[in-house]
């Protein structure tokens, strides 16, 4: 399961601070919201259920959009790489 | 009943870096460009293929008209010649020739192709290090203006002007040292160290030829104007010179082109919009030079101008197609556009402008522009900040009317048609998109080669 990683504090508005790198990242809206899922545990099926509900995307966008999205993420390093395979 | 849902918008996430560009900042939010000269762009690609070139009549004469004003307004003979080989296509030279410009060419096809489009021989200057003895003597009979590039070609003029019986009209190009690097010392006679005296020399005492003018052309995108102050200057003590020793006066300085436009170079601080001079600036600089120098007032020459890139630049338009996105190893965006530098040589030297045509988000990310050849040197931009363009969305480049539609590639695919929008916003074809045939219309295939079993 995706977890982000215990040093990474995300505020209402979308900052992203990383404690333990020193970097700071925004996220746009429904990056906000993906992010803020994952936090709470769901996986991706749940995660399109809840967006694909709220808005206007066919699940075949919101798969490459979600997984090229959560690809980001690793790179920025924010995920626990430890555990998710 | 349907629940209305909300407009989806994909997710990302940025680095947030401190410190900006420059101390004036950089927008980093990329207007999208949907139209051109009241014409949507989407509707041009619907109608006639993607990519396209697009190149907008109005610009083109607006722009001339300015840099005419420039000159003209502060000196009182000016006459500006259509640098061919910045974009030949005919309606674009005949835009200019309607505005009362006259040709200049660098090859005997671009003279033929000033000849065929209705320009009179005697208002073609006849440039460049490559004329053939049969272009001279074409040019000679059509009482062209020949500006030599050597001794070699002034020798064969000389020789043409006894077997023709004929009294060439020639110029000779000088280089010079303006304080610029590099110095083009490739093309013409020097200056500083008398060769360009001893040219002038030559020809007079020939008696063979009529020495019309003198040109010079000190460099490309140049973004000094005082380099041209220069050159002028230097140019016009040749012309006292002239008149003080054989009291022979010239017709004309040619003063060349190079302005820059206003796109950015490679690596450079300031966007070009800032830095490019106006043409104010590089007429102020060239016939303050002239007025001033020491030139009889009554025999002040006719000031040329072969300005090509600044007055085409802005014209010109590449729109075209997103093909695909995707993510490269260090996780930088790429975005693989229908137009590469197949059609855009000069992305090369200049970051291009590269917009959405449609509104798609407020969001950009670090992207690589890439073009649709299978080869790694295919960039359009290294990196820029980009809006999250999907396959199918459509992009624009601006000003690429200088050189792209001389110097572009027929490789792997396809150039693509070239429409030109008039002045009513009604576009024209100007030149056909190729196609299988028109290439294998100049393809011939031995006898033994044409069959084969797999």
């Amino acid at each position: 399961m995706l977890k982000l990683k215990s040093n990474v504090a995300i505020s209402e508005s979308g900052f992203v601070f990383d404690a333990g790198a020193g970097d700071s990242f925004s996220l746009n809206a429904t990056g906000l919201e993906i992010v803020q899922l994952i936090q709470a545990g769901k996986d991706f099926p749940e995660i399109l259920q809840i967006l694909s509900e709220k808005y206007e995307v066919d699940p075949e966008s919101f798969e490459r959009y979600f997984y090229d999205f959560v690809a980001t993420l690793k790179q920025m390093n924010l995920i626990e790489q430890d555990g998710e395979d | 009943m349907t629940m209305n849902k909300l407009t989806f918008e994909r997710p990302i996430i940025q680095r947030i870096n401190a410190g900006l560009p420059s101390k004036y900042g950089m927008p980093r939010h990329l207007e999208p460009l949907s139209h051109i000269d009241g014409v949507s762009i989407e509707s041009l690609l619907q109608e006639f293929g993607s990519p396209l070139f697009i190149l907008s009549e109005q610009t083109i004469r607006k722009t001339y008209r300015e840099a005419y004003r420039a000159f003209s307004s502060r000196y009182p003979k000016v006459q500006f010649s259509w640098s061919y080989k910045t974009n030949y296509l005919n309606a674009v030279c005949n835009i200019f020739h309607q505005e009362g410009a006259w040709a200049e060419v660098v090859s005997g096809f671009e003279f033929q192709k000033a000849l065929a489009n209705g320009v009179p021989g005697e208002l073609i200057l006849f440039n460049g290090p490559d004329k053939s003895t049969e272009d001279l003597r074409i040019a000679i009979q059509h009482q062209s203006l020949i500006h030599i590039d050597h001794f070699d070609e002034l020798y064969e003029i000389i020789h043409l002007s006894k077997e023709m019986e004929e009294r060439p009209k020639v110029a000779i190009r000088v280089n010079l040292d303006t304080g610029i690097y590099p110095l083009w010392d490739r093309f013409g006679f020097n200056f500083e160290n008398g060769e360009a005296w001893d040219a002038i020399n030559r020809i007079m005492t020939s008696q063979k030829l009529d020495l019309v003018g003198l040109h010079t052309h000190i460099g490309t995108y140049m973004l000094s104007t005082d380099a041209y102050r220069i050159a002028a200057t230097k140019l016009a003590s040749l012309a006292v010179k002239l008149e003080r020793k054989y009291g022979h006066i010239l017709q004309y300085i040619d003063m060349g082109g190079g302005f820059a436009s206003k796109n950015t170079l490679k690596g450079a601080y300031y966007p070009g919009t800032d830095t490019a001079p106006s043409f104010d600036d590089f007429a102020e600089a060239i016939t303050s030079a002239l007025m001033t120098s020491d030139i009889k007032p009554d025999h002040l020459p006719m000031l040329i101008l072969e300005t090509g890139r600044a007055l085409i630049d802005d014209a010109g338009y590449l729109a075209g197609t997103v093909l695909a996105t995707k993510r490269l190893s260090d996780g930088r965006r790429a975005t693989i556009l229908d137009a590469g530098v197949n059609l855009l040589f000069t992305s090369f030297w200049y970051d291009h402008d590269v917009r959405p045509v449609a509104p798609i988000s407020d969001q950009s990310e670090d992207t690589t522009i890439f073009g649709p050849l299978c080869m790694n040197i295919d960039v359009i931009r290294s990196n820029m900040m980009f809006p999250l363009l999907k396959k199918g969305d459509r992009f624009v480049v601006r000003r690429v009317g200088a050189y792209n539609m001389t110097q572009w590639m027929q490789f792997i695919t396809f150039r693509p048609a070239v429409i030109l929008l008039d002045k009513e916003g009604n576009s024209h074809v100007i030149r056909k998109r190729e196609n299988l045939e028109t290439l294998n219309s100049q393809e011939l295939i031995p006898d033994h080669l044409q069959k084969f079993d797999l």
